[in-house]
């Protein structure tokens, strides 16, 4: 990984319109903060290697790199990433005192991870009125609380870094591909301190297509609605094909169709849609209402997915095939996207002297993913 | 007991320029004194407010300078003999006043004394009052040294009662500022009984009403006062000639300048080739006088500062005289034999002599000035423009800075004058954008808040003091509020006109004179205008930026926060610390991820010192003030703070 520092970062994310406002830089120091989903610098850092840029997951991400450190093997494009298992999955018995989105598989593994001692504390992503908020729980109890969908880029990860700053070690956190990506190359300790231990005990992803921009959206939905009134959102399955918002005064329904074109520009280069550098990934489990789908990629991941079932905090169920197969041609197909929007941007595989990209992957890889059906 | 008070006629004092003015007033027998404080003037002012007690007078710091000219004329009008002073800039504010004052007329002697800043040493501009005095059609007075000052001061009220109207002593930052031996004259018994006669001819300029109409008479009147004043200066002792008789150079200058000329003529050995007649009297000019000197010579060199003033008025009267005086070539400003900018000095006019004698002169030799160069170079730390340490402005840009990146639509400031202008530099992270006149920053404020109905979505604040909120943002407010401009006004509260040394302002309980005054509130006159008003502490970093996040997220009307924290160097808070500051080196990051000196390369107090030795920081204890913000600042709780004992 090429690692640059804070005005190659502010020069190629912030201005170049890729930054997706994740968190990853935020709160690593005094001079990028997040306000209202958008980073900003405060002022300008002399650095010429930081874990601003390091951490980022729209610099220099060298998806060969992640592979061969976390999979122990090459990068190869296989739409879903490396995995054990895909199961339906479902908050258990012992974990059913809360009105889940889905299936509450993300809020059971987390409380399950917490109540048995394998993390410290969870950094997941509540909300306040129309914002998303970052927030770090510690008691099993309170993981539920944050439980809902947000489909608004959050700034999760400023709130592990400060975790990590406080010296608060084995956290969990759950958080979009992106954020999975930026956790991944935290990980690597790409600074290469000395003092360094990885402090990410979990790593819970979300599956993503795209997540909206805080700001553009509060400035479209507000002349709908009072944003601040919005207690929770959902998109239902196709064919809906519409933005559900629910407020005191009953739910508002927006097409997907004027919601689209808020999306920000960055989230077409992502080539992730099942957050694959993360223990474990949840995502929708269409036509299985109260279901999620569960990919279980690491050792960790499955351990606590054992851990979750035994303790009734999780119930799985196999997946069929052909689910399987429509996913991973969801997921192809976001690859594809990505990488033809990120060539055509000229931030795949820029190799002139003096220009970073923004993703690597090995050229016959990318050729491979785009002749794949 | 002040040495203004010496009752001793013959005493010889070292008095400052300043000082030697309010002795000049005292020994008039002036009763009341107002002003603005502004540099470098305030200390006529204090030096008079001082002795108020003990010479029966009134004094005091006014909202403005228009409100200290017509505090001044109605003791005038009451028979009393007043003054105002200011700042060159402070007699734009009170000249709309002014021209009608000069119509008008005065009855008790009154002057006004603007304290010029040719090269804006504390200043953002280098106006100058000069040209007022032609514009007002008003005698103009400029001493040259210490006892000239003290001296004209006192015959300018003579002068103004001789001829009833106002009268004009321009001094400059070099004779405000220095000092020098005066010899004091009588110091009158306190006198004066005031009544404001009305009840007579409406014409009558001492006991009708006081009116500027009917406008040609009123006019025709001051004309012929002028014309009184000018066969007074003819013979005035305040315009004196040295040197030859038939010099190959006269020299005619004023002010600061004539001192600067006598050196440079010695300097130069040229006393029996270059005569040098010094005014006193430089509006209007006395013919008889200039026709007399001008015929001696044939090259004229007029050295002045600023503006080519005393040029452009002798060329017109020489032009005037040319057939009795002959024709002359004029070596000065417009010429560029004197510089056009910036505040003369010996060196200056040593090099226009220089150049009109041929002769050639060379200041310190080559060698000793490269050296000089090099040693401050290499020798003397940079030293930018700083605020204080402890100084709230810092804590409140910092905030201000903060809020507006992360609000991310480019907002900005409109400054206005104070030590906060400074913000305009890295001090105050090159936060304030706009700086002009008094109460402008809010007026901009308003202006650029209503440009929304053509795109733009800029957030607009303003920033103005304490005094300069009464002294000229109210109105600029007023017409924010009134035209719904989307504007944040901040008002950096720090108790006092703490720029021109903590003068009293309206929003304080004291008033110039040390006496208790009821204080007008900002949040009080603000929320009464119709703004949204919040109060913070600029030290409490974190509410601070919650509370300005809130307002610029306001959708509609005027937001007005205070941000209140007593200046650092406030006669209540100097010496006495909050806390105890100190770094833990330990803790400190230094230059790594995480941190980069961000409190020592952009924080920058100066009470903060990068060890670059130890790469860590420390803090410099004896100018720490111990405001505490530095530990707010610190990524990594290195700086601690502990409350002082």
């Amino acid at each position: 990984m090429k690692v640059h520092g804070p005005s190659e970062l502010l020069n190629d994310v912030q201005k170049g319109g890729l930054c997706i406002g994740c968190g990853g830089c935020v709160d690593l120091c005094p001079y990028f903060r997040n306000y209202m989903g958008k980073t900003a610098m405060l002022f300008p850092c002399t650095l010429t290697q930081g874990r601003c840029y390091a951490h980022c997951p729209k610099a220099e991400v060298d998806l060969q790199e992640l592979a061969r450190r976390y999979w122990g093997e090459d990068y190869t494009g296989s739409p879903l990433g490396c995995h054990r298992e895909i199961l339906g999955a479902r908050a258990g018995k012992k974990f059913q005192m809360w009105r889940f989105q889905g299936g509450g598989t993300v809020s059971a593994l987390v409380a399950s991870a917490l109540k048995s001692g394998r993390i410290e504390a969870a950094v997941l992503t509540d909300r306040s009125g129309f914002e998303p908020v970052p927030k770090v729980v510690t008691q099993w109890e309170d993981v539920g609380r944050c439980g809902t969908s947000k489909f608004i880029a959050a700034p999760t990860l400023a709130a592990l870094n400060k975790a990590v700053r406080e010296g608060k070690g084995r956290l969990g956190v759950v958080g979009t591909p992106c954020q999975m990506t930026s956790v991944a190359q935290m990980r690597l300790n790409p600074l290469g301190r000395e003092d360094f231990s990885d402090p990410v005990a979990l790593a819970v992803g979300l599956f993503c297509n795209w997540a909206l921009d805080h700001r553009t959206l509060k400035a479209y939905l507000e002349k709908r609605l009072d944003v601040n009134g919005i207690l929770a959102m959902d998109i239902p399955p196709p064919p809906a094909n519409v933005l559900v918002l629910e407020t005191a005064s009953g739910k508002v329904e927006i097409s997907l169709d004027e919601i689209r074109p808020l999306i920000p520009q960055t989230c077409f280069i992502c080539p992730d849609m099942t957050s694959e550098w993360a223990d474990v990934s949840v995502g929708m489990y269409e036509g299985r209402p109260g279901w999620n789908t569960l990919i279980v990629r690491t050792d960790r991941g499955a351990d606590l997915v054992e851990q979750a079932r035994s303790d009734g905090f999780l119930e799985t169920e196999p997946m069929p095939e052909g689910y399987v197969k429509s996913l991973s041609a969801a997921a192809l197909q976001k690859k594809q996207r990505a990488l033809r929007t990120a060539a055509m941007r000229e931030v795949l595989n820029v190799n002139e002297d003096g220009k970073r990209s923004a993703l690597r992957v090995p050229p016959e890889v990318v050729n491979a993913i785009l002749a794949a059906q | 007991m002040s040495q203004l008070l010496e009752p001793k006629a013959g005493t010889r004092c070292l008095l400052m320029g300043n000082e030697a003015i309010a002795r000049g007033a005292l020994e008039a027998g002036v009763s009341v004194a107002a002003g603005y404080p502004g540099t470098p003037s305030s200390e006529i002012i204090e030096n008079l407010a001082r002795v108020a007690g003990e010479r029966n007078l009134y004094v005091e710091w006014s909202v403005n300078e228009k409100v200290a000219m017509e505090v001044a004329a109605a003791a005038s009008y009451a028979g009393l003999r007043s003054m105002c002073v200011m700042k060159q800039n402070g007699v734009n504010v009170g000249s709309d006043f002014l021209l009608h004052l000069g119509l008008c007329g005065t009855r008790g002697g009154m002057i006004i004394v603007p304290c010029d800043d040719p090269g804006a040493l504390s200043s953002i501009n280098e106006g100058e009052a000069r040209q007022f005095a032609r514009l007002l059609e008003i005698p103009l007075l400029e001493p040259g040294d210490f006892q000239e000052a003290k001296d004209m001061t006192k015959w300018a009220f003579e002068l103004s009662e001789e001829i009833r109207n106002l009268v004009m002593v321009r001094s400059v930052t070099r004779l405000s500022h220095a000092s020098g031996m005066v010899v004091l004259g009588e110091l009158p018994a306190p006198r004066a009984e005031a009544k404001f006669v009305h009840s007579g001819f409406i014409l009558d300029p001492m006991t009708g009403a006081v009116l500027s109409v009917p406008i040609g008479f009123k006019h025709q009147q001051q004309q012929e006062k002028l014309e009184k004043a000018v066969a007074l200066f003819e013979n005035s002792p305040f315009n004196r000639y040295l040197g030859p008789e038939k010099p190959e150079l006269l020299v005619i200058t004023s002010s600061a300048c004539f001192l600067y000329s006598l050196e440079a003529v010695n300097v130069l050995g040229l006393e029996d080739r270059v005569g040098i007649l010094k005014l006193g009297t430089t509006w209007p000019l006395p013919p008889k006088l200039l026709a007399k000197h001008l015929s001696s010579a044939n090259k004229i060199l007029i050295v002045e500062e600023v503006i080519p003033f005393l040029e452009e008025n002798v060329k017109v009267l020489a032009a005037e005289l040319a057939s009795s005086v002959g024709p002359k070539t004029f070596f000065g400003k417009r010429d560029k034999t004197i510089p056009s900018v910036g505040e003369m000095n010996p060196d200056n006019v040593v090099s226009a002599l220089a150049k009109i004698f041929a002769i050639d002169y060379q200041p310190a030799p080559e060698e000793y000035r490269k050296r000089g160069q090099t040693v401050a170079f290499f020798g003397a730390p940079a030293r930018d423009l700083t605020f204080c340490p402890g100084c709230p402005h810092r804590a409140s840009f910092w905030s201000i800075h903060n809020v507006l990146e992360m609000d991310g639509r480019e907002g900005f400031v409109c400054g206005d004058i104070g030590c906060y202008t400074m913000a305009v530099t890295p001090t105050g992270f090159s936060t304030v954008k706009t700086v002009h006149a008094m109460g402008s920053g809010t007026g901009l404020a308003s202006g650029f808040g209503k440009l929304t109905q053509f795109g733009m979505d800029q957030p607009v604040l303003s920033v103005c003091g304490d005094s300069t909120f009464f002294h000229a943002a109210m109105p600029a407010l007023v017409n924010a509020v009134h035209h719904r401009s989307r504007i944040t006004m901040v008002v950096l509260d720090n108790g006092g006109t703490a720029m021109t040394g903590f003068q009293p302002h309206p929003g304080l309980e004291v008033d110039a004179a040390g006496r208790q005054a009821p204080a007008v509130s900002v949040e009080e006159v603000a929320r009464a205008i119709g703004a949204h008003v919040e109060v913070s502490d600029p030290f409490d970093l974190a509410a601070t930026q919650e509370k300005l996040l809130t307002l610029l997220n306001r959708k509609d009307g005027v937001n007005v926060l205070v941000l209140r924290q007593i200046c650092a160097l406030s006669p209540q808070k100097k010496w006495k610390k909050l806390f105890e500051v100190s770094v833990n080196q330990d803790v400190c990051l230094g230059e790594s991820c995480g941190c980069n000196r961000l409190c020592t390369r952009i924080f920058r107090c100066p009470g903060l010192v990068w060890d670059g030795q130890k790469k860590k920081a420390r803090i410099d204890e004896v100018i720490c003030s111990g405001c505490g913000v530095c530990a707010s600042v610190c990524p990594s709780g290195a700086i601690q703070k502990k409350e002082a004992a």
